[in-house]
């Protein structure tokens, strides 16, 4: 009920009950007892072209948005949603359209760095806070993954899987996949690897394969390269799960799948699924030479960004750079971190 | 290979190492809470089915109108996997000149191959557990052989003779004006992934007037069982997900002391879950820790019509569960009767 609740106008007087109930409606903070308040949250993606995917990674722009959908039910929170389209003009006059509707928060998720700029502008004048996904908004906190612990935590799995069942022997790691492209962030994820097999693994020799983008190529590539290296145990570091999965018919092309491990990055629904789906990581599958995938989540965004949402709604204060929460998903774990649905 | 053993033998320990405990049977008592029913009991919530709860339950009858909520098992419905239900007919007799005596008499049977949790079914108490740990803190490990439970089969069910009420939350979400439905749905239903509350159960059965007593069995009208009715051309859809209970649903129902909860979806409760990281934290809560069965795949909108045309939601529950030893689940035919 609140103070307005309590107090009759009368004693206030017309003019100060009315300011008064208009302050506490605009309060962002419900007053302790009140019912909880619910806010209206834009969420404006990346782009929803079922045929992108984002981040150099297996995921698509429904993925993400279905776990905003998905996790706004538990909240208090009604989600307007947006696509940004990967297209300044539609991003911006998304923007004034959340602006136009006085939403409560919105969370930008978009790779233009210019509109982002415009859109902190904008949305700073409006009065409305930004999140920003992956990429930075001027001066709004930013959720993303930490893609150079990502690299990391494959190089790691890879250089201990060598020590433990290769001990002594000589290997080669190869990272494979679309190695240039700067604007997913996989030259950090390059770096990650490389430096934790330096240091795990010193004596390994590090070799990339640029698929430019074609994935398909990467098969050729390591064909290729296995077919020279028929004296060593390959460490093979694929950026992403599509390449995983051709690394791994490459390497069984060139007879190398004894010498081969393959860590991959991503962990999307192509490696991975139900109960039925008998995808390459899989408690019945415990002998792929596909060690697993470190998890980017981009399926879980939506559980991750609005409680930070609604922790910057509420008034409390939100580190400027909050990480995904990475983690190897190996056919020992993976039914722990996605479980599947696919029985009753 | 020898990598591939490598890899195997290296996961195995792996995940030994990484759950510790994990093959070692777990302290239950920890785990999953004692029954109210005692320490041996493998019935759980059809204890509540008392003679009195029965009696009461008599009274629903009065018109004698029978509205059936099975749906038809047969080749085709919505299943998963590799699941199957299958019958294979035996009709050698009717051949010409095989029939028997001088009376000519011919017969047939069937040999029904199916998994047990296809159709119209219900879960029984082995079906679901936290870890080994099953209904009233049993340590399942020690209780199953490769055919069938040694403990907490169908067969120590008692009598699901009870009132049954009928919540239509698609009338519920109609009126709230809150319905997202599919269109694949020919009538309105709820949509998948739709959380069903406590306070949506609540305005159910405030739509005609009812208050939940100890021993009823509740169904709910999501009017996602239209999906099914539509097979095989929309199994994956209806296999896709699922509107239904969340926990705090579960959680009120439990309360309530209900016997069971059915629903015309394939687990009853929401899908996908509120949590992604849980699996079916419902089914836990109903049956392993509460002994509450949960009925699956039920025809709901037939009642639902009938309680809107005549005001009334509660009916006398007609559903008997076949003493099969040691089954997880079995079908079940179900009907309301006023």
């Amino acid at each position: 009920m609140g103070l307005v609740g309590l107090l009759p106008a009368p004693v206030l007087g017309r003019r100060s009950f009315l300011a008064l109930a208009a302050g506490l409606l605009a309060a962002p903070v419900a007053a302790p007892g009140a019912e909880a308040r619910r806010y209206q949250v834009g969420f404006a993606n990346l782009t929803e072209d079922p045929g992108t995917r984002l981040e150099g990674l297996g995921f698509t722009g429904a993925d993400v948005r279905a776990s905003f959908a998905l996790a706004a039910r538990a909240l208090p929170v009604d989600m307007v949603f947006y696509d940004n389209d990967r297209n300044r003009a539609k991003t911006l006059a998304d923007a004034e359209d959340a602006i136009a509707r006085k939403l409560d928060l919105y969370i930008q998720y978009c790779d233009d760095a210019g509109a982002n700029v415009e859109i902190a502008k904008r949305m700073k004048t409006a009065g409305i806070p930004v999140l920003a996904i992956t990429y930075p908004v001027p001066g709004s906190p930013l959720y993303g993954p930490d893609n150079t612990l990502a690299g990391r935590m494959a190089g790691e799995v890879l250089a201990n899987f060598a020590g433990a069942h290769w001990p002594g022997a000589r290997a080669v790691a190869v990272m494979i996949g679309d190695l240039g492209n700067a604007a997913d962030h996989v030259p950090e994820r390059v770096a990650g690897i490389a430096a934790a097999l330096k240091e795990r693994l010193p004596a390994a020799a590090q070799t990339r394969l640029d698929s430019n983008g074609n994935p398909a190529m990467a098969e050729s590539l390591l064909r290729r390269f296995a077919a020279g290296e028929s004296d060593s145990k390959l460490l093979v570091a694929a950026l992403d799960d599509t390449t995983a999965l051709l690394a791994k018919a490459a390497v069984e092309a060139a007879g190398r799948s004894v010498d081969t491990a393959i860590v991959s990055q991503g962990c999307d629904r192509s490696v991975h699924g139900g109960a039925n789906d008998k995808k390459e990581i899989d408690p019945n599958n415990r002998g792929s030479i596909v060690i697993g995938s470190v998890a980017y989540l981009l399926d879980r965004y939506g559980y991750e960004v609005l409680p930070l949402a609604l922790n910057m709604l509420r008034g409390d204060p939100l580190p400027p750079r909050v990480a995904t929460r990475h983690v190897l998903v190996t056919a020992a774990n993976v039914f722990t971190i996605y479980p599947p649905i696919d029985m009753n | 290979m020898k990598l591939k053993l490598t890899l195997a033998v290296s996961a195995l320990a792996g995940a030994l190492a990484a759950a510790p405990g994990a093959w070692a049977q777990s302290d239950c008592t920890k785990l999953v809470p004692a029954s109210p029913f005692g320490k041996d009991d493998q019935t759980g919530a059809t204890n509540r089915v008392t003679p009195s709860v029965t009696k009461a339950a008599a009274a629903e009858i009065q018109t004698g109108k029978i509205t059936n909520m099975t749906n038809p098992l047969v080749d085709g419905v919505p299943l998963f996997g590799t699941r199957f239900t299958k019958t294979v007919l035996t009709a050698v007799t009717l051949a010409p000149g095989a029939s028997l005596g001088e009376n000519n008499l011919t017969y047939m049977e069937d040999t029904w191959l199916s998994q047990s949790h296809v159709g119209t079914h219900i879960d029984g108490l082995g079906h679901i557990g936290r870890g080994d740990c099953y209904y009233n803190q049993i340590a399942m490990g020690k209780f199953i052989n490769q055919n069938y439970m040694t403990k907490l089969g169908l067969e120590h069910l008692k009598s699901f003779a009870t009132r049954g009420v009928i919540i239509d939350l698609v009338r519920v979400y109609q009126q709230a004006n809150k319905l997202k439905t599919n269109p694949a749905c020919r009538k309105s239903c709820l949509d998948k992934g739709t959380v069903i509350t406590p306070e949506d159960l609540q305005a159910g059965l405030k739509l005609y007037n009812v208050t939940l007593r100890e021993g009823d069995a509740v169904f709910l009208n999501t009017g996602w069982g239209d999906i099914f009715a539509q097979y095989p051309a929309q199994n994956a859809l209806y296999n896709s997900g699922e509107p239904g209970i969340g926990e705090a649903a579960a959680k009120w129902l439990i309360d309530q002391k209900v016997i069971a909860v059915g629903a015309d979806t394939w687990a009853v409760e929401v899908i996908p879950g509120e949590s992604p990281t849980k699996a079916f934290s419902v089914h836990q809560m109903l049956l392993t820790d509460n002994g509450i069965h949960i009925i699956e795949n039920v025809r709901t909108d037939l009642i639902a019509d009938e309680a809107a045309a005549s005001k009334r939601a509660t009916f006398f529950l007609n559903m008997s569960v076949p003493k099969a030893v040691g089954l997880t689940g079995n079908f079940v035919g179900i009907e309301a009767i006023q």
